[in-house]
């Protein structure tokens, strides 16, 4: 027996759940919250028990079980079923146990919200599963419908205040509109997927992982109409991770619960597209072009967003950018990685090692960010939840008022910055070092990805500013006027998950010594091998030896503490005014990083001026051609009934004439048909 | 031996006058019996046929259809009284209950 014949549960024990919580949440205690709470550890410790299989290669590269669902009249076949590799089982283990201790603060959170904690315990239950269903499925379209799922989820619990919001009605229709845009910038990257789905389809007659990573299958299909479903896919990413241009929806998406933030910054939602990325890696790989786009993409959202976190007063808006920034920072190091891998597909040689690096680099990163994002995130909404507001300039000085808050909130702030031996500090190394390995070669994409590393170096120094200023702004320094209303720390219930966040958020990074590295590799043994997740790597010693002996990344610490230096300039000892740099707000560039670079009124632009008038040339065609034509044929039939109805007099006279004069004709009839017919 | 044709052209007379009957006049009553009248034109058919041919089925069904017809006036005339009694005319131009 092996516990992998059980994964088919994992998904379903939220599942569950939400419908336990949907029904009957409001008699059990907290509205349904420790259901939650169970269903998601139950979850957990079976995705540790089959992680463990995973992982120790009981089962080879991966498990894969399906089963038919739906058949196509040509033969193609449709599964249903599980695809269990490394990759899966990592995220499965960081989703269910960061759901875990977000539940479990949800029940510190939530707890004055009366009635509504049953639907936003229903809500994130459903959340999980369709998170757990996302990362398990066995083909593209079973992914896909999860992949929908929890883009209603996100809808769902973005918008969970949008109505009679404590704040009153104008914050309700922020969350409203907040949950609207996120709803359907997703849903234009989804269309991209979609499209993808259906080019690969067309390519390959299946959407099975194990169908289509078969090199044999892949070498058989067309190299542009690959490129094409690619891109198509990382259309479908650019959405739901919020990549440059469609990101706008995530800041606005903190107009949610801080818990509900958290969850899709840390462990659902925009992980999702990171997780797709990674997992689509053996059709992306077949085109350099492809990868050297999605490392651009990656890049220019690493730097874009940082930049926007650097004078944002609003506690949360900055953590939402840094998740841009980072999300970035991952999808850069699958590009970069990835375009490695692609110049020795096309060359025909073996990658393994240190070219399969910026795979695992944006892996790893993605999971040390789900600790430490949900750490600030949940450190970020007890400070909220103590002081009512979330001005930093209200703040200040609550180091004192909140001891465990500012201390785990600091190690997250340590560990995003990348300051050495913080988890950060190691995947964010690895990003760094995998987009140098490509910027050493040679030609124009070496070019590309020089520009690119000073992209991400400058990054990596914004984060450590805007960072340690969020910091230094909440929790250092004098009193804020909404500090005097602290009513001191959050309860334990909140506390503690605060407390095993922030141990991850230190120690995680010291999984790349101990078997991450092998555990979560992009390997290709050459032509006529299957691509491979898992095993190669470096060795423990190798790892630290790369580090530490390349200058890079002493480059980088230096970069990370001349962030914090500044931040503690400013902020902290304040002999350095920050009103020097922006004319004290007035400057143009401070207004353009505030406005976020007139991306909402863009939008709103391209809205207005061109959906609109398609949209209303649209209405007008439905109500001119298709209305006309269905109104027609019902108005031609009551006016013609109109007309006819006048034969029914009534008179029994009249209807005798009819009987009659018919019989007459009819005998006329007869009679002709038979004199002409020669009868 | 009077030839069949005068009795089809009686028949044909009597159907016709029954007919006028039936879409002109008003009265239901009168309408009934111009309904017999053109019962009867069939009737004297059948009768002129059986004897024509040799064939006493005719006969049995001329007997049949004054059966019948027997009972149908009973109905019709029920019909009318009942007409009577809640509208108060057999006029057929006065019903006309039954149109849009």
């Amino acid at each position: 027996m092996y516990f992998v014949e059980f994964a088919w549960l994992i998904p379903l024990i939220p599942l569950a759940a939400f419908l336990f919580i949907g029904f009957f949440g409001d008699r059990t205690p907290e509205g349904g919250g420790y259901v939650a709470v169970g269903a998601a550890a139950l979850a957990f410790i079976m995705s540790a028990l089959v992680g463990y299989e995973i992982l120790s290669g009981t089962h080879g590269a991966y498990y894969e079980n399906s089963i038919p669902w739906l058949t196509i009249s040509n033969g193609v076949v449709l599964n249903f079923g599980l695809y269990l590799d490394n990759l899966a089982v990592l995220m499965m283990i960081f989703a269910s146990f960061i759901s875990m201790l977000i539940f479990v603060y949800s029940i510190g959170y939530m707890h004055d919200q009366g009635e509504r904690k049953k639907r936003y315990y229903t809500k994130v239950s459903l959340f999980l599963t369709a998170m757990l269903g996302l990362v398990m499925a066995s083909n593209f379209l079973q992914m896909f419908i999860f992949w929908e799922i929890v883009g209603l989820c996100s809808y769902l619990l973005i918008g969970f205040w949008g109505f009679k919001h404590p704040k009153g009605d104008k914050a309700s229709v922020a969350a409203a509109s907040a949950a609207k845009k996120a709803f359907l910038v997703t849903r234009m990257g989804d269309v991209a997927l979609l499209a993808g789905l259906f080019v690969l389809l067309n390519a390959f007659s299946s959407l099975d992982y194990v169908t289509l990573f078969d090199p044999a299958n892949i070498a058989l299909v067309d190299q542009s109409t690959l490129a094409l479903g690619s891109l198509l896919i990382f259309g479908g990413v650019i959405g739901k991770s919020a990549q440059f241009p469609l990101h706008d929806w995530l800041p606005d998406a903190m107009e949610g619960p801080t818990t509900v933030s958290a969850l899709i910054h840390a462990a659902t939602m925009v992980k999702a597209g990171v997780y797709l990325t990674a997992r689509s890696f053996p059709i992306f790989v077949q085109s350099t072009d492809v990868m050297l786009f999605i490392a651009i993409i990656g890049g220019v959202t690493a730097f874009y967003a940082a930049t926007m976190a650097l004078n944002n007063m609003n506690i949360k808006r900055v953590l939402a950018y840094s998740t841009l920034s980072q999300l970035g920072f991952m999808i850069l190091a699958l590009g970069a990685g990835g375009y490695l891998i692609a110049m020795g597909v096309a060359d025909g040689t073996p990658i393994t090692g240190s070219k399969a690096f910026g795979y695992t680099a944006g892996v790893f990163h993605m999971m040390n960010h789900a600790f430490f994002k949900a750490l600030l995130f949940l450190g970020a909404g007890a400070v909220i939840h103590a002081v009512g507001t979330e001005d930093m300039r209200k703040m200040g000085g609550l180091r004192k008022r909140m001891g465990i808050t500012s201390i785990t909130m600091l190690i997250g702030t340590l560990s995003i910055a990348g300051i050495p031996i913080f988890a950060g500090f190691w995947s964010k190394d690895f990003v760094l070092e995998a987009v140098m390995v490509v910027a050493e070669g040679s030609g124009a994409a070496a070019m590309i990805f020089m520009l690119l590393y000073i992209l991400a170096m400058a990054t990596a120094f914004m984060t450590a500013f805007y960072m340690f200023r969020l910091w230094y702004m909440t929790f250092g320094g004098e009193e804020g006027e909404a500090s005097k209303h602290c009513h001191g720390e959050a309860e334990k219930v909140m506390a503690y998950p605060l407390i095993v966040l922030s141990a991850f958020a230190a120690l995680s990074g010291f999984l790349i010594l101990f078997g991450f590295n092998q555990a979560l590799t992009f390997n290709w043994d050459g032509p006529g091998t299957d691509f491979v997740i898992g095993g190669g790597g470096y060795a423990m010693l190798d790892v630290l030896e790369k580090i530490f002996t390349s200058p890079f990344a002493y480059l980088a610490i230096v970069v990370a503490a001349a962030g914090f230096y500044a931040a503690y300039r400013m902020y902290n000892v304040k002999d350095v005014d920050p009103g020097r740099f922006n004319k004290d707000g007035e400057s143009a560039l401070y207004k353009l990083l505030q406005r976020r670079y007139y991306f909402p009124q863009f939008y709103d632009a391209i809205a207005l001026k061109l959906t609109y008038p398609v949209a209303l040339a649209v209405e007008e065609v439905d109500r001119k051609a298709v209305d006309g034509t269905v109104d027609g044929i019902a108005n031609s039939l009551t006016g013609g009934s109109q007309m006819l109805r006048r034969i029914q007099t009534g008179y029994v006279q009249t209807y005798a004439a009819y009987v009659l004069g018919g019989l007459i004709l009819m005998f006329v009839a007869i009679y002709l048909v038979g004199y002409l017919g020669g009868l | 031996m009077i030839p069949l044709e005068m009795f089809l052209g009686l028949s044909a007379v009597l159907f016709a006058v029954g007919a006028y009957g039936v879409l002109t006049k008003k009265n239901g009553l009168v309408v009934l019996m111009c309904i017999e009248l053109m019962l009867n034109a069939a009737n004297i058919n059948f009768i002129a046929f059986s004897a024509f041919f040799n064939d006493v089925a005719g006969q049995i069904f001329v007997i049949m259809a004054i059966a019948v017809a027997a009972a149908e006036v009973a109905v019709g005339i029920a019909i009318l009284l009942n007409l009577y009694k809640t509208s108060g005319t057999t006029d057929l131009e006065e019903i006309n209950i039954l149109r849009w």
